[in-house]
């Protein structure tokens, strides 16, 4: 395959249609949402009611909380695997040729990568909330 | 080494590796993995399924390692080194991790208190001693100091102070430990499981004698404990030279009880002579010490508040040195 034909090929996606910088944070905007979700309602309540009030209902919210937070993640996700379309680490990707359609893999491939990350990042803010039972 | 000697670099490893468990043996009177409670139980478990699984893993990087190093060249596929990232890299380190996270967390205590504790002990740490109050069941307290009594079996629930700078207080085979705050009253329960005799430490640097700051924790069965408490409650008759002790102005800082001396800023002394170390936990009570001790304190532990006493004539610091030692 020629040079030309390679990016000819290549060129088939239009700059509107694939992936922009806001894809690219959305999954650690997410992230960050959630954390400060979490902390500051946390932070509130017990201020509110004292070291030793139960944390049941704080509890509840953080899961609600991180449920929409991995629903938003893997909606993100999903819209970047369309653009990436092969997988998750570089396999067959390219990033040699100065075309839209490898600057929107790029991007992606960073942002599916974001998106990861930020999964973990929520689970692991949740898990202590799971084991706590007071504000204590 | 030269080559063909590797074999020796293993021995030595080995060899190395075998004293490990000789270094465990030598102390265990202040030591996590010699756990005599609850709490210290659960902790040294952690340990070592920590420390297992970092072996575990540990070997498996070195053999991967060594692999790469040693191994034939045989061409991997990107596909492959794609996956070995994805699951060596990214999946088994979250979930590695996100399970040490659960394991650690179950061991949080449970804060929601439905029962009480069998004794509440108040401690408060000072510049660099402890003074220690048992509760007893009608609310009044029995002062100590430098020396902790608990019975085996039961929860101690400990009310922590602190007066001057933030220490820390820490009783290894027993449990974790647990900052104590000027201002600020924590509290800490521990469940001794083994009768025994333990040193509890400041785990926090408090100043120049931070590491003179020490007691001795003794595990008793309940009875004996009680006979403890029981004895430590009750006040003793003056010895003699009580009379020089109070006219060299010791009695304005230490408390006898059941004689005039009732100073409140140094250690309890009531029954001194009974206890198994002086100044927190760093000397055996002997004569000797106590002289040297009464001469120039600073020498032995820097920067204590109690001044020195080498103005008086050596006969009275001897006949004071003998006081101290009638107080059983």
């Amino acid at each position: 395959m020629s040079e030309q034909d390679h990016v000819t090929k290549e060129v088939r996606r239009e700059t509107g249609s694939g992936t922009d910088l806001w894809s690219v944070i959305i999954s650690p905007t997410i992230w960050a949402l959630h954390f400060l979700a979490c902390y500051v309602a946390a932070a509130i309540y017990c201020e509110k009611l004292g070291r030793d009030a139960p944390l049941g209902d704080i509890r509840t919210l953080v899961i609600v909380v991180t449920v929409l937070a991995l629903g938003g993640i893997f909606w993100s996700s999903i819209r970047l695997w369309r653009v990436h379309d092969r997988s998750l680490t570089d396999d067959d990707f390219e990033y040699e040729h100065n075309t839209p359609e490898e600057r929107h893999r790029f991007l992606s491939h960073v942002a599916l990568m974001l998106c990861v990350l930020s999964a973990v990042a929520v689970i692991y803010v949740t898990i202590p909330m799971l084991y706590l039972e007071t504000c204590r | 080494m030269g080559k063909g000697r590797w074999w020796l670099g293993i021995l030595r490893c080995g060899a190395l590796l075998a004293t490990v468990p000789l270094l465990s043996a030598c102390v265990s009177e202040q030591s996590m993995l010699h756990p005599a409670g609850e709490d210290a139980a659960a902790v040294a478990n952690l340990f070592w399924v920590m420390a297992a699984g970092t072996v575990v893993i540990w070997l498996i990087v070195m053999g991967i390692t060594v692999y790469a190093v040693l191994g034939k060249e045989r061409p991997k596929t990107e596909r492959f080194a794609d996956r070995f990232i994805l699951i060596g890299g990214v999946a088994f380190p979250s979930i590695t991790l996100a399970a040490l996270l659960i394991f650690g967390l179950a061991l949080l205590p449970d804060w929601v208190r439905t029962e009480g504790a069998d004794l509440r002990v108040h401690v408060t740490a000072e510049q660099y001693w402890w003074r220690i109050a048992y509760e007893l069941p009608d609310g009044s307290v029995v002062q100590s100091a430098n020396e902790l009594h608990l019975p085996v079996g039961q929860t101690a629930e400990f009310v922590l102070n602190s007066t001057d700078v933030i220490h820390s207080f820490w009783i290894p085979n027993l449990g974790g430990k647990i900052d104590v705050i000027p201002g600020r009253t924590n509290l800490w329960r521990l469940k001794p499981t083994e009768p025994g005799v333990f040193r509890g430490v400041c785990a926090e640097f408090c100043g120049p004698s931070h590491a003179l700051m020490a007691f001795p924790v003794v595990v008793h069965e309940p009875a004996d404990f009680a006979a403890f408490l029981e004895g430590e409650a009750t006040p003793v008759d003056a010895p003699p030279n009580h009379d020089l002790f109070i006219a060299s102005g010791c009695g304005a800082c230490h408390a006898v009880r059941g004689t005039s001396a009732g100073g409140a800023v140094g250690p309890d002394l009531t029954h001194f002579a009974s206890r198994r170390t002086m100044a927190a936990g760093t000397l055996p009570i002997t004569a000797e010490n106590l002289a040297s001790w009464l001469l120039d304190p600073k020498h032995i532990k820097p920067d204590v508040r109690m001044p020195g006493y080498d103005s008086l004539p050596d006969a009275e610091r001897a006949a004071l040195v003998s006081y101290l030692l009638d107080l059983q």
